[in-house]
């Protein structure tokens, strides 16, 4: 049967996504470790951000409705060793995220993201930074409706255990660090996240592009 | 005081992950879908039906929730049948009376009227949209300004398709119950390039037909879909056809579904057809009875005259042919193929979670029609290819 032959090459589409994400957790886990044991002697920072979810084609859309809520938290590590030592001589740096987040959009899906960034930093003396970063992750959507599997000919309400997508991301924000003088100054944040996920619909629409607005806020804790 | 803080973060995820509940499916009682039987209906008759049925549940066998399908021949008259579920949740089997989505067939039921227009001396074939419709959507439209009606009803205008704007396709899945006007969806074609200078090929755009359908307006000064009523439904007693800008989701409407994900996984889709309840490129209800009384109708001379038929079956080539499709032209809101088995006439439509298609032979006036509630991913190939289109020629040819 053709169907079983499909079924067949997506439950190995599935082990493989599954493979992956279990490599890819390894390796955040391993990124986030390394983020705070390198910020041993620093403050560890924290981003938080709450945005609005779109399928829109990037760069062409900046905010839409209905509004799709997400949620991201993340963390970050500096390439630059002298950025804070250096502070405010050093007024860039390159750095490493470590992020989760989710999303939900009540007509098709909502989404678990997990992705690293690698980013690049400006900061200016009066407190304005920019921020361009590049990414990649793994998502996993649920539905957001009931479904219906096809088992031996008949279509039974299933367990939804989701699907497995790359998640490549590219980035560009503008904050304000709200004590402009102090390295380890608070920021608030805009961010412009554009993402694909990919497959989408195998035949049909293969990749499917979306934007993310953040509005978000930048914190240093204490370790 | 790190450690507080994600004491906050996660649990707030945990909340939005756990309580953002799903969409849950309606729950409808069997007296929901109660439908009138078809009348005369002596489908069990048929010498073929035990074949019919055993077609249909095949096809749902390999995945179409549900099929109707009715088909005429001239030596054994109408038969209708149907198989699988109208609406999987609440386990209810479909009937040949069950109304359903047949999107893009309705350009046939709008080129018709178009025609009666003609024959009724209120309009010419080669007048110019332009001299119809409003200064602001035509300027806006490359090539709208030199098309004709005509032009408009062969997909020779040139005129960018809507729907093919990335735009557009991205902005419907945002809002994916979100019901669209007609000068929403020609906002995504203003501006747009066309495919070709007018009357140099053909390529279809149902931006033509959205400007068709604002034409019937303008001329009968009320709504193109109350003209069809008047001039089609009601004449040929079309008792399971309606259009949705009435009521998009009536009582007993068939629920659609589809694989977004390829993988035989459906969701369903009943209330996402909004971008075309209100133009004439699609939006139409009806089943595959009332198509094949409609398509008979048509090629019998019931609702035009001789002229305009030959006017409507007059077929343009494209320049180019698509390899992976019978041979195709096309007519005034028809298509002429050669298939396998002989020269055929059709028109086919999609919506999102529904495919329809009716399929006329003029060598011996059999005309096929079907209608399922899935499409997209990996449903796609049992219903609208080329193969499986041959499948159902087979079956009946």
């Amino acid at each position: 049967m053709k169907a079983n032959k499909f079924q067949s090459i997506f439950s190995k589409q599935n082990r493989i996504f599954q493979f992956l994400t279990f490599q890819f957790l390894i390796l955040l886990s391993c990124l986030f470790y390394f983020s705070l044991s390198s910020a041993n002697a620093q403050k560890i920072p924290v981003q938080i951000s709450i945005f609005n979810q779109s399928t829109a084609i990037p760069f062409t859309r900046f905010f839409t409705t209905p509004v799709h809520l997400g949620l991201q938290v993340g963390t970050e590590f500096n390439y630059s060793k002298e950025y804070y030592s250096n502070f405010p001589q050093k007024s860039h740096h390159w750095f490493q995220t470590v992020n989760a987040s989710y999303f939900y959009h009540k007509d098709l899906a909502q989404g678990i993201a997990v992705f690293s960034e690698l980013g690049y930093e400006k900061r200016f003396k009066f407190g304005l930074a920019l921020q361009a970063l590049l990414g990649v992750g793994y998502l996993h959507t649920f539905s957001t409706q009931d479904e219906f599997a096809l088992v031996d000919g008949v279509y039974k309400k299933k367990k939804d255990r989701g699907n497995g997508r790359l998640y490549p991301t590219f980035s560009l924000g503008a904050g304000y660090y709200l004590k402009p003088s102090e390295k380890y100054s608070t920021k608030l944040f805009v961010r412009y996240q554009s993402w694909a996920e990919y497959p989408y619909s195998p035949g049909f629409i293969p990749i499917m592009t979306h934007i993310n607005f953040h509005v978000g806020y930048k914190f240093f804790v204490s370790k | 005081m790190f450690n507080q803080k994600i004491n906050l973060v996660f649990p707030l995820l945990f909340f939005i992950v756990i309580f953002s509940s799903c969409k849950k499916s309606e729950e409808l009682s069997e007296n929901f879908y109660t439908c009138s039987p078809i009348s005369n209906d002596s489908s069990q008759q048929n010498q073929n039906h035990q074949k019919y049925e055993e077609f249909m549940q095949q096809l749902v066998s390999k995945g179409i929730p549900s099929v109707s399908m009715t088909i005429y021949k001239e030596t054994d008259g109408l038969w209708s049948g149907a198989n699988g579920k109208a609406d999987i949740f609440n386990d209810i089997n479909l009937q040949s009376c069950h109304q359903t989505r047949v999107g893009s067939t309705v350009k046939m039921f709008t080129a018709v009227t178009v025609l009666k227009l003609v024959e009724e001396g209120k309009l010419n074939l080669d007048d110019k949209i332009a001299d119809y419709v409003s200064e602001s959507v035509i300027s806006k439209l490359e090539n709208a300004d030199k098309a004709t009606i005509r032009q408009l009803r062969n997909h020779s205008s040139g005129i960018y398709n809507y729907i093919q704007s990335l735009k557009f396709q991205t902005a419907s899945l945002n809002d994916f119950e979100k019901t669209w006007q007609p000068e929403e969806l020609l906002d995504y074609a203003y501006g747009q390039s066309a495919y070709f200078e007018v009357g140099e090929d053909v390529y279809y755009s149902n931006t033509n037909y959205i400007l068709l359908g604002m034409l019937i307006t303008e001329i009968e000064n009320k709504p193109f879909y109350e003209v069809f009523e008047e001039k089609i439904f009601i004449p040929l007693n079309l008792k399971y056809t309606a259009f949705a800008a009435k009521n998009p989701v009536p009582k007993g409407l068939v629920r659609g579904y589809i694989d977004m994900y390829s993988n035989f996984n459906l969701t369903e889709s009943t209330y996402k057809s909004g971008w075309d309840y209100f133009t004439a490129d699609g939006g139409l209800l009806s089943n595959s009875h009332d198509l094949v009384i409609f398509f008979k109708a048509l090629m019998n001379e019931e609702i035009i005259n001789q002229n305009s038929l030959a006017e409507m079956l007059t077929v343009f080539e494209p320049k180019e042919r698509d390899e992976n499709f019978f041979p195709i032209s096309y007519g005034l809101g028809i298509f002429k193929v050669e298939t396998h088995k002989g020269t055929a006439y059709l028109h086919s439509g999609d919506a999102v979670g529904y495919y329809a298609n009716m399929i006329y032979f003029p060598k011996d006036k059999t005309i096929i029609s079907y209608a399922v509630n899935g499409n997209y991913g990996s449903l796609d190939q049992y219903i609208s290819t080329k193969e499986a289109m041959t499948t159902f020629i087979d079956l009946v040819k």
